[in-house]
């Protein structure tokens, strides 16, 4: 069936506009400090993990909370083969993709049949596992004094270079969710969310789905973890707190869960806030839990729903506007 | 263990119990291939759960249930859609947050047509059914009538569609869209041989639409052959005047 022609221009104007953002954030570097370098950065590490979470819990429905377990996961992964066994950096983070993925297949096959609460607390239970994990085995991981981890580049370019590679992480994250909603698969997750019982009488398997969308959210999870751990260059059990988890949930429920970019808009606006309000200390975390529970029962589709709304008001105004003259 | 019969669809003693409820008691019951049955019955006489048992939703306690032959009440239910089984919910159950037209491909997608090819189906079959128009309107955006309509019209993007369940489609629905409905209905079993089980409360409908109507009564069959016959078998009467 034909797109629409006012269907096709509202895609066109997301395309210019993503590519317009996309240019200004590539020229970024050559206007901003390191300090804000580094900002933006550890944002974009964020964007990865958001968005490789709303595809698990906004999109397929299935509210884990282990998604800061899996970037720990890959993180340990490959910063331990790289110090221990002197893999390369690259094999290190290939390995963390394998052994999140494979972590992210083991809890998927064990939970995703869960309902919601379940899945959720079963999900938190297997974070808080691996963090203590992490604490304990101090012989190997170095426990909470922290793992020194190998940096990816070096250098005086250093920052920059680890910004562009992080933005590309980003990008390359938001493409495959974007690839993934087009695809049939795209349509079997939003099914399954829909109404589980229904997606399996229109032939869907829909454990099978729930499981492949849980492996690619854990494996692009790890990957993010290990190229993290590579560019800051200590690893800690702090990574795996529960705080970690909650800040990811905050960031795709202020920009838009369900949406592409509403994750992307959460985790650089809450990055840049948490940046700018350090000296608030933990106060930061009471503000933006206060931010979550108002848009929840407000504004549950968050920054893009309001966005979303706001273009829907104006076309209407327009199409009354037209029908009046 | 498979089964020679030639009957499309056959269900065997079978019998479902929730706790000490016995819901569908020791049911056999053959559906040949080409015709809409209709299938009444008071509230509580097993109906629903007799669908559902059909296909996958509940495992029957005992007995079991054949489909061209071979048995499927151990398979899940998106293995029986496979077989080419589909049926519609007693309230009607859409993705809400998807599209009509996307609601349409699903079924498609999961029997592996293109994305091309389905569209093109969904194209024809929801202008017949004069959906066409909200193709692209969010599905939770329908009236009652076109929800019930869309979800019927849904069920037919899956080829082949050998064996349709519809439960109460027609309740609630305005009488404009059950003349269509009623027509689509028709339409697919004449022109692509599909066989109906309908489950309704409205006698005219299904005298209109069936040919065999099959009557329960507390999870039994207690009578089954034309809408003539079964309104005058003094069990039928009884049961729906509560003797």
């Amino acid at each position: 069936m034909k797109k629409t022609s006012e269907a096709r221009i509202s895609e066109l104007k997301w395309y210019f506009l993503s590519l317009a953002v996309l240019l200004v954030v590539w020229l970024l570097p050559f206007w901003t400090g390191q300090y804000y370098l580094q900002v933006f950065t550890i944002a974009f590490y964020y964007v990865v993990l958001a968005s490789s979470w709303n595809l698990i819990a906004g999109y397929t429905g299935q509210f884990s909370l282990a998604h800061h377990a899996f970037a720990a996961i890959g993180g340990y992964t490959s910063a331990l083969l790289v110090t221990h066994s002197g893999f390369p950096i690259w094999m290190g983070i290939l390995a963390a993709l394998l052994s999140s993925t494979l972590m992210g297949f083991i809890l998927g096959v064990l939970c995703l049949r869960m309902r919601a609460i379940y899945l959720a607390i079963a999900t938190w239970a297997f974070a808080e596992s691996v963090r203590i994990f992490i604490s304990m085995t101090y012989e190997i991981t170095r426990g909470d004094l922290g793992l020194a981890v190998p940096k990816i580049f070096l250098g005086e370019g250093r920052g920059v270079a680890c910004y562009y590679l992080f933005l590309g992480l980003a990008v390359v994250t938001v493409l495959v969710i974007i690839i993934i909603n087009h695809s049939k698969m795209g349509y079997y997750i939003r099914a399954i969310r829909n109404d589980e019982m229904v997606a399996r009488v229109m032939g869907i398997n829909t454990t099978r789905w729930k499981i492949f969308a849980f492996i690619i959210s854990s494996g692009i999870a790890g990957i993010a973890g290990a190229f993290y751990g590579h560019y800051n260059g200590l690893l800690t059990p702090v990574m795996v707190d529960f705080n970690e988890m909650a800040f990811i949930v905050i960031m795709v429920v202020i920009g838009g869960i369900r949406s592409i970019a509403g994750p992307v808009i959460g985790a650089i606006f809450i990055e840049i806030l948490t940046e700018t309000f350090r000296e608030f200390g933990e106060i930061r975390m009471v503000v933006f839990a206060l931010a979550v529970i108002v848009i929840a029962r407000l504004y549950n589709e968050g920054a893009m729903g309001a966005v979303r709304r706001f273009a829907q008001g104006i076309s209407r105004r327009k199409q009354a506007r037209e029908g009046l003259t | 263990m498979d089964k020679q019969n030639d009957s499309l669809l056959h269900t065997e003693n079978l019998t479902k119990d929730f706790g000490k409820l016995r819901a569908v008691d020791n049911l056999s019951l053959s559906l040949e291939e080409g015709e809409i049955r209709g299938l009444i019955g008071p509230n509580g006489s097993g109906k629903t759960t007799f669908m559902n048992l059909i296909t996958g939703v509940y495992k029957p306690t005992s007995g079991g249930v054949y489909f061209s032959g071979r048995r499927i009440d151990r398979l899940s239910p998106e293995s029986i859609t496979h077989q080419g089984i589909m049926r519609t919910f007693q309230v009607a159950r859409l993705f809400g947050d998807m599209t009509v037209l996307e609601n349409m491909l699903i079924p498609a997608f999961t029997q592996g047509t293109s994305k091309r090819e389905a569209s093109h189906r969904a194209k024809e079959l929801l202008d017949f059914s004069l959906l066409g128009r909200l193709s692209n309107e969010p599905a939770r955006n329908l009236s009652g009538g076109q929800c019930m309509l869309l979800q019927i019209v849904r069920g037919f993007m899956r080829q082949p569609l050998r064996l349709y369940l519809l439960d109460e489609p027609f309740a609630g629905v305005h009488p404009t869209i059950k003349d269509v409905m009623i027509e689509t209905i028709q339409k697919m079993n004449r022109e692509e041989g599909v066989t109906f089980l309908v489950v309704s409360h409205e006698l005219t409908v299904v005298r209109r639409l069936c040919t065999r109507i099959s009557v329960l009564h507390g999870g039994r069959l207690i009578a089954e052959g034309t809408m003539k016959e079964v309104a005058n078998d003094p069990r039928v009467i009884d049961s729906y005047l509560g003797g």
